[in-house]
């Protein structure tokens, strides 16, 4: 593929540092894995994180025991935290997707470096989102009924439930996420096998490789496949996210029941991706020391990025309050203005802020460029992200069409050890892919050298 | 889902004879050590409530195999496996009878319903009727008899008490007293009368904390003998009701109920409408489906009353003239009275002062009432003295050492008596006293003996209802508990120890059945049991000539005093004056007003509250004299100003599960005011506390959920109150060729006394779920009674609005389910299969109506009430899953399977869902939407048929009647 | 050196090869445990306090179902005899038959026989005998050929499929009203078609299969 270069590239910004050759990229990289010596960070930070993530067996231990009531949902209120950590995490996958396979079909120079971030944290994402609504569900034991088989009641799941339509959506993707993730890692693999030096190693990412030559034909082939797979992959996150909104938006619900909730959905997806991505490049950066191969141009794209999909979700705000400002419907309205001035306006706000405001700064190129700020933005997104998930799924259904059944809902302890543990559980599987996995695409980079630094 | 009864029985048989039960049983419960010796399905009911109760015996030995079958050894006459039986008897409440249909089902009592045939019933069942059935088996009942502090039997109680009895009757009876509660049963009464001929000196005591004593002394008063007072709601096309219990409390309430509903359709009675007035202190129901209604304080009531008789010439011409009352509100009122002599009826409830009541008497009077819409016939109360005294009497011969045999039949005076009497005390003076009560309440707790008593559905014993009418009440089961009648105890002082209750009262019976001369008794008595009504028992009217000139000599009304606080005691919806404080349906049914559980609450007006700086969940500490009691703070719009209501019946210390629930407001209540008394200080303590009120808001907010309109408008134009919008859809319409079920509510009958409620949760098995969990709003009612108010704060006008399922045609519950657990059927019926559901959760959020309830915890496995207890014929639920209304499918489809067996079709009003059946207003009706002729489809035909959240095109089969107020043109609302 | 032999290729592909077809083989089974009879207990015959035989009472003395199931026509229970039917011909003949014992056991001590289940229902399931007898049901439809039953055994596995495939489509399994108790009847040419039967029974499909219809 060729790399035209975007004009609006600040000088100052090589794609990669000028000392980057071929040969040192490759060493670089695997040394990094391929050491027995691990950086004390790792240690630190991997143990916090499991720690962490050992939350989670407690609370879903205790959530099976006793049921869905250790949690704070009620009636009117029967969806809580869970579901809408499930969004929040289903988003931020989402926008691992998009950065690799999106911007690979615009092929953006830019994304070769960070796809394998990208893709890392999408791994890590999926397993938390795919969790919460099995662990959300009354009798969780039965949740593989909504998979269509011949059983003996001789009855099949009911197609028209966007409940369905989600379920096979998120299979499909995890499958397709893991394989379009092992397409492009293999030539990588086979770089780091011909670089490690121990036996086992060898034998473990030789395994891996599949027994990579590099020959020309296998090169074709691996490019053909990915090239195929991101076209099937870019839409497919669409689609996902698209139908993770109609869970709502399908639902007769006054504040769910819109038409623009698929794209509002997706719009999130994309900003608080990328803030997720732009949080862990920085770190990577720091962590491994790659200042010369994830570069400020790369932050400086994905800024850019970010502030794109701040815009498109302020359009979706602005349509979130036009549908029941304009439209007639009294339930619509009150529902409306719980969210804004009720008691969950507080969070409704610094959603709005945190996501919509703060990142109209990205129009400066300073801060695009400086990397403090930048985590800051990108962790405020997040954060202002998650606020926008809990208010939507819960606010909907406290003022719903009957004021006589009007609720409220409060998470529980069990509501909270559940998100601390996913989190947990995400940062563990980052941790480890960090350290066993190239985490930046070899092969990839190496073109872009190639043609920067053209040794 | 966990075993419901259907197939439970046989494992129980199973449980009752297997060794290792023989074993457990002797060594857990040797009273029931005889009962093991002949198996028999009556007793072994008695041993498999027992084992619930004696905890975890029957989950020990093999019975946890279901894979047994137990047939009968010899079958017994007409049991068909599997077909429910109905036998007729009665419940009292505080003496007066109403007459029920006990539902069996493989030889268990499971459901209690309305005897038609009875006066006081005519079909309907009160909640309280209908919980009694958890009563008979709640495990928490008093199971041991104990004397003087030891565990003893029965059987050693006799000879103790009959030694007794050959002292007592050398002293022809000095110091043995007998306190029962009020008392209409024939039998028990010709009991007590043969004990005062064998016992000269002894006495009868008795006592209701709940009585009547004021009206009984007005009605004395003004007819110069006691009576009891019959309403005919038919002929009353005016009512004034004065803090009036008519339709939620007075003697054979659920009759009148009926009446007055049939009174206010207008689309029944061709435009024609009774109008309703009501003056009260705190909201009654009456006061709810008042056209007008107007709050005032004690004190004011009185005045007003003064001016109304002065204005119809009932009393003196100066009354006529009254300043700071709303007069022209008033004035309007005496005038639509006057214009309507002879069609008028004033009520005042029970808690009202004697010249409340002469008053009421004296206006009837004037108005041509009596005769017309007041008839009388004497009491149906055996000994109906004022209760105070008879119980003041008893305790001062208490305190002087007088009484040394005290025999207390079903009344718990220490905890409800009048705190200056000291009861308490008294009774420690008393060398020997029986206590015979359900439950091991304050006052057994304090007796030297206390003996466990039968339920009402255990023993044989009969009772009169308020119209006079006899019913015999027989009994479901044997004694559950090992308990004992007020008969047999009476019994062995008559020195006939070894009669059992069935003995005594069929010889009672035969003797009047010969003084009656009935012809044969054997017949007699058949019918009477059966049709549980005893022919032509009803009392005759009575001429009576009431006395014009009460009035004359009527004591001057106490100045206005302005705001000096008033507590104001009135009856609990749910638990009466206490004695059903450990029923759980009853303490989680929501109260009509306030939607609490769980609490009672002392009600302010929002006026007071304001002034007083308090809002609800404030404590507040109310003193009466020296004793103070705390009470959690309900702020209630129509509450009368500078008066606060505590409800009684609550904060029990003793018996049963109600204890520690809300707060006992009999501590100040003393015999001087027994009903009002002047609160010498209100403090704020700063706690507050969380009650349990299931209502989120009270208004509807714009919402055109209670549709309302007044007669003029309705007679003007019928339709002006249609507002349909055309259902348009992108789907072809679905057709139900055969049946399409449906349900009609009528706001305007509706009076919100919770029946229906607790008629669904006894039919449905639904649980209960605590206070807790009702606080995390997870109450599992299928069927609520939503309250609305409209109108200013402090008098609202106030709607019900029961929330069954509405089993929309185009469900939206039903696309989001994405393992089929909700469908249509193909009569329309929105289904919910249970053991389908995998709980998403997703249907209720899409139910509009939020009429869907879910197992958020193992609910119904966590309630001890005997398995036995479930209805076999619906799914006990488990956790996880989703459950809401199904229009009592189950009676859907037995009716359906019996008809399709013999190719008939069924017939309108066949099926009867709980709900329906219960009501005593007849607001509710459930049929076939196709059937032309059908009930349910003429009241959808009139005009006032109107349809919730009729814009979201869910088409609903539930639909309800508009509310229509009588409005007196004369009086402006804004005057409330 | 090579770690990597020229085997190497063909190890790796088994793997693939043996995880794969693991994989399928899983998928499988979840189809096919279920309809084993090993899962739905076919065939199952529990021993009895009392070793009845239809058999012998049956097709042997040509005893009417009804004679012991009493409530069959009227009830959902088709209902268990009780002791003293039995006893109405085993106190005249057989009357001291060592297999009896337990029979004369329960009728002298007045305590019911325990007999074991063939068949059970989950109690969310309402089925009821009087409706399916009424329609032209007969009993051998679901209890097998019960008549020739030495030891009853359970002849079907109660799945909601096989409940489903009668609701269905009932006409193939009616019969006229006076076979349903005939336990060796057979379609011959004189019988009535299913069609004509189902109409001679009012028999509605479109509504059997009804969720509501057995779950309440």
């Amino acid at each position: 593929m060729t790399t035209t270069l975007p004009t609006e590239l600040p000088a100052d910004a090589p794609i990669v540092a000028p000392d980057v050759t071929l040969a040192s990229l490759s060493d670089e990289v695997s040394e990094r894995i391929l050491t027995n010596r691990t950086p004390r960070w790792w240690w630190v930070g991997f143990g916090l994180s499991f720690t962490l993530f050992m939350v989670l067996p407690i609370a879903m231990a205790w959530l099976f025991i006793n049921g869905i009531g250790v949690w704070g949902v009620n009636i009117p209120v029967a969806w809580g935290l869970a579901l809408a950590e499930y969004v929040w995490w289903i988003a931020l996958a989402s926008g691992g997707t998009i950065v690799s396979a999106l911007f690979f079909l615009t092929g953006s120079p830019w994304r070769s470096a960070t796809n394998r971030i990208a893709e890392s944290m999408l791994l890590s994402a999926i397993p938390c989102a795919g969790l919460m609504p099995i662990m959300h569900l009354g009798r969780p034991g039965l949740f593989y009924w909504l998979f269509p088989y011949s059983s003996v009641m001789g009855v099949w799941p009911q197609v028209r439930s966007p409940l369905w339509w989600d379920f096979i959506c998120i299979i499909c993707y995890m499958l397709m996420s893991m394989m379009y993730y092992y397409a492009g890692l293999i030539p990588d693999l086979a770089t780091v096998r011909d670089a490690a030096k121990s036996r086992i190693k060898k034998i473990f990412y030789g395994i891996l490789a599949l027994g990579w030559r590099g020959s020309v034909r296998e090169w074709q082939n691996q490019r053909t496949v990915y090239a195929i797979m991101s076209a099937i992959m870019a839409p497919m996150v669409i689609s996902v996210h698209s139908v993770v909104g109609l869970d709502f938006a399908g639902g007769l619900t006054p504040g769910w029941h819109d038409t623009q909730f698929p794209p509002y959905f997706f719009f999130g997806a994309v900003i608080s991706g990328t803030a997720l991505i732009i949080m862990l490049t920085i770190l990577v950066r720091w962590g491994y020391s790659l200042q010369n191969v994830l570069t400020e141009y790369h932050l400086n794209a994905m800024a850019k990025v970010m502030l794109v999909g701040s815009l498109m979700l302020a359009y979706a705000y602005v349509w979130e309050a036009f549908g029941p400002i304009y439209g007639s419907d009294v339930a619509d309205k009150t529902e409306f203005m719980h969210r804004v001035f009720g008691f969950t306006s507080p969070a409704f706000w610094s959603e709005k802020t945190l996501t919509v405001l703060v990142p109209q700064l990205l129009w400066i190129p300073f801060v695009r460029r400086n990397q403090a700020l930048l985590l800051a933005i990108s962790t405020g997104v997040i954060v202002g992200m998650w606020q926008e998930r809990f208010v939507f799924t819960t606010s909907a259904t406290e003022h719903n069409y009957i004021p006589s059944y009007w609720g409220v809902y409060f998470p529980t302890v069990w509501d909270w050890a559940t998100l601390a543990g996913t989190i947990g559980l995400f940062l563990t599987l980052f941790f480890l892919f960090l350290r066993f996995i190239p985490i930046v695409s070899i092969a990839e980079v190496r073109e872009i050298v190639h043609k920067e630094n053209g040794k | 889902m966990s075993a419901p009864g259907r197939t439970y029985w046989q494992t129980l048989e199973e449980i009752a004879d297997s060794p290792e039960f023989a074993a457990a049983v002797a060594r857990e419960a040797p009273r029931f050590k005889d009962v093991m010796h002949g198996f028999d399905r009556r007793r072994f009911l008695q041993l498999m409530a027992a084992s619930i109760a004696l905890g975890g015996l029957s989950g020990c030995g093999p019975e946890s195999n279901p894979r047994q079958l137990l047939p009968y050894v010899r079958e017994p006459e007409n049991v068909v496996p599997g077909h429910d039986r109905f036998f007729a008897t009665a419940v009292t409440q505080s003496g007066y009878g109403t007459g029920e249909l006990v539902t069996h089902q493989m030889a268990r009592p499971i459901k209690v319903e309305g005897n038609p045939e009875h006066p006081a019933s005519l079909g309907a069942a009160s909640a309280i009727m209908q919980a009694s059935i958890l009563q008979l088996y709640d495990p928490r009942r008093a199971q041991l008899v104990v004397g003087n502090g030891q565990i003893a039997t029965w059987e050693t109680f006799v000879p103790v008490l009959y030694n007794r009895r050959g002292t007592l009757l050398d002293r022809k009876g000095d110091g043995l007293r007998i306190l029962t509660g009020a008392v209409t049963s024939p039998f028990l009464t010709s009991q007590i009368a043969a004990l005062k001929q064998q016992f000269p000196q002894m006495q009868w005591h008795q006592w209701e904390p709940l009585h009547r004593d004021a009206e009984m002394a007005a009605d004395t008063k003004m007819f110069g003998q006691p009576v009891d007072k019959l309403y005919d709601l038919g002929k009353a096309e005016r009512i004034l009701g004065i803090g009036s219990d008519l339709i939620s409390a007075a003697p054979g309430w659920l009759a009148y109920a009926r009446h007055f509903a049939a009174a206010r359709r207008p689309t029944e009675t061709h435009g024609k409408m009774s109008r309703v007035y009501a003056i009260e202190s705190t909201p009654t129901l009456l006061g709810a489906k008042a056209d007008h209604r107007l709050p005032l304080r004690p004190d004011e009531i009185d005045r007003a009353l003064r001016y109304l008789a002065g204005q119809v010439g009932a009393g003196p011409q100066d009354w006529a003239k009254q300043t700071n009352l709303p007069t022209q509100w008033l004035k309007a009122l005496a005038d639509d009275l006057q214009q309507n002599k002879g069609k008028v009826l004033v009520h005042a409830g029970r808690e009202q002062p004697a010249e409340i009541h002469l008053l009421a008497n004296a206006i009837n009077n004037s108005l041509g009432a009596f005769g017309q819409t007041v008839n009388f016939i004497s009491p149906v109360e055996q000994a109906n003295g004022s209760k105070q005294q008879s119980l003041a009497e008893l305790t001062h011969n208490m305190d002087a050492g007088k009484v040394d045999t005290l025999l207390i039949l079903g009344a718990n005076p220490i905890y409800d008596a009048p705190a200056d009497l000291h009861f308490a005390t008294a009774l420690k003076r008393v060398p020997f006293s029986v206590s015979l009560a359900l439950y091991d309440d304050e006052t057994a707790l304090a007796s030297t003996w206390r003996i466990p008593a039968t339920h009402e559905y255990e023993a044989w014993s009969d009772t009169r209802a308020f119209d006079g009418t006899v019913t015999i009440q027989q009994p479901q089961t044997r004694p559950l508990y090992g308990g004992r009648s007020a008969h047999a105890l009476l019994a062995i002082l008559l020195g006939q120890p070894e009669q059992d209750d069935y003995a005594l009262v069929h010889a009672f019976w035969q003797k009047q059945a010969q003084q009656q001369n009935r012809g044969d008794f054997k017949q007699f008595w058949y019918d009477s049991v059966r049709s549980g009504v005893v022919a032509g028992t009803a009392a005759k009217p009575l001429s009576v000539q009431p006395s014009s000139d009460v009035l004359s000599h009527l004591p001057q009304p106490d100045a206005a005093k302005s705001n000096t606080l008033e507590a104001l005691f009135r009856p609990d919806e749910g638990l009466w004056d206490g004695r059903y404080a450990d029923n759980p349906w009853l303490l989680e049914m929501s109260r009509p007003f306030t939607r609490l559980t769980w609490d009672n609450a002392a009600l302010i007006a929002p006026a007071t509250a304001k002034r007083l700086k308090l809002a609800t969940h404030d404590v507040v500490e109310i003193a009466v004299g020296a004793t103070k009691v705390k009470a959690p703070v309900f702020v209630l719009p129509g509450q009368a100003g500078d008066c606060i209501t505590l409800p009684l019946g609550w904060g029990r210390s003793a018996g049963g599960l109600g204890v520690g629930a809300g707060f006992s407001a009999y501590p100040l209540r003393g015999s001087e005011h027994p009903w009002r008394v002047p609160i010498a200080g209100l403090s704020k303590t700063g706690e507050t506390y969380r009650l349990a009120s299931v209502q989120g808001q009270d208004r509807v907010l714009g919402r055109d959920l209670i549709r309302e309109g007044t007669l003029q408008q309705f007679n003007d134009n019928p339709d002006s109150l249609k507002k349909k919008s055309k259902d348009e859809s992108l789907y072809p319409p679905y057709d139900y060729p055969d049946r399409a079920w449906a349900m009609a509510i009528d706001l305007n009958s509706c009076i919100g006394c919770q029946a229906c409620t607790i008629a669904c949760q006894a039919e449905n098995n639904v649980p209960i779920v605590g206070k807790d969990q009702v606080l995390d709003q997870r109450i599992m009612h299928w069927l609520r009674i939503d309250r609305y108010y409209s109108g200013p704060a402090d008098t609202p006008d106030v709607a019900f609005e029961p929330m069954p399922c509405m089993h929309c045609e185009d469900a939206p519950c039903e696309v989001v389910c994405p393992v089929h657990a909700t469908v249509h059927d193909h009569e329309g019926l929105n289904l919910m299969v249970y053991n389908r559901c995998v709980g998403t959760r997703f249907c209720s959020n899409n139910c509009p109506y939020k009429v869907r309830r879910f197992n958020f915890f193992a609910y119904a496995s966590r309630n001890d009430r005997p398995d036995a207890s479930w209805n076999p014929e619906v799914t006990v639920r488990e956790r996880g899953v989703m459950e809401k209304c199904t229009y009592c499918i189950q009676r859907i489809r037995t009716t359906q399977i019996a008809a399709n067996r013999d190719n008939r079709p069924i017939k309108d009003g066949e099926i009867v869902t709980a709900c329906q059946q219960s009501c005593p207003t007849q607001a509710i009706i459930f049929g076939d939407k196709n059937d032309r002729e059908s009930a349910v489809v003429k009241r959808k035909d009139t005009p006032l048929d109107y349809v919730l959240l009729d814009e979201l095109n869910t088409k609903p089969r539930t639909s309800y009647s508009a509310l229509i107020h009588n409005r007196n043109p004369a009086i402006k609302n804004e005057q409330a | 050196m090579a770690i990597f032999g020229p085997r190497a290729n063909l190890f790796m592909n088994t793997a693939l090869l043996a995880l794969g077809s693991a994989l399928v083989f899983m998928l499988l089974a979840v189809w096919v445990v279920p309809v084993m009879g090993y899962n739905t207990q076919d065939r199952y015959a529990p021993n009895q306090p009392v070793p009845f035989s239809h058999r012998h009472h049956v097709s042997g003395l040509g005893l009417d179902c009804r004679y012991c199931h009493t409530a069959v026509e009227k009830s959902a229970n088709a209902g268990m005899p009780s002791t003293a039917i039995c006893m109405t011909c085993h106190s005249q003949i057989w009357t001291n038959a060592k297999m009896l014992a337990p029979d004369r056991q329960s009728l002298a001590k007045n305590i019911p026989i325990r007999w074991t289940r063939v068949y059970t229902l989950p109690d969310y399931v309402f089925f009821d005998h009087s409706i399916h007898i009424a329609k032209g049901v007969g009993c051998t439809e679901c209890h097998g050929p019960i008549g020739d039953m030495a030891l009853t055994w359970k002849a079907n596995t109660l799945y909601m499929s096989w409940c489903l495939s009668c609701h269905r489509d009932p006409a193939p399994h009616l019969r006229p009203k006076d076979q349903v108790f005939n336990p060796h009847w057979q379609r011959t040419r004189s019988t009535p078609s299913g069609k004509a039967l189902m109409a001679a029974f009012h028999i509605h499909t479109k509504a059997l299969s009804d969720c509501g219809v057995c779950h309440r």
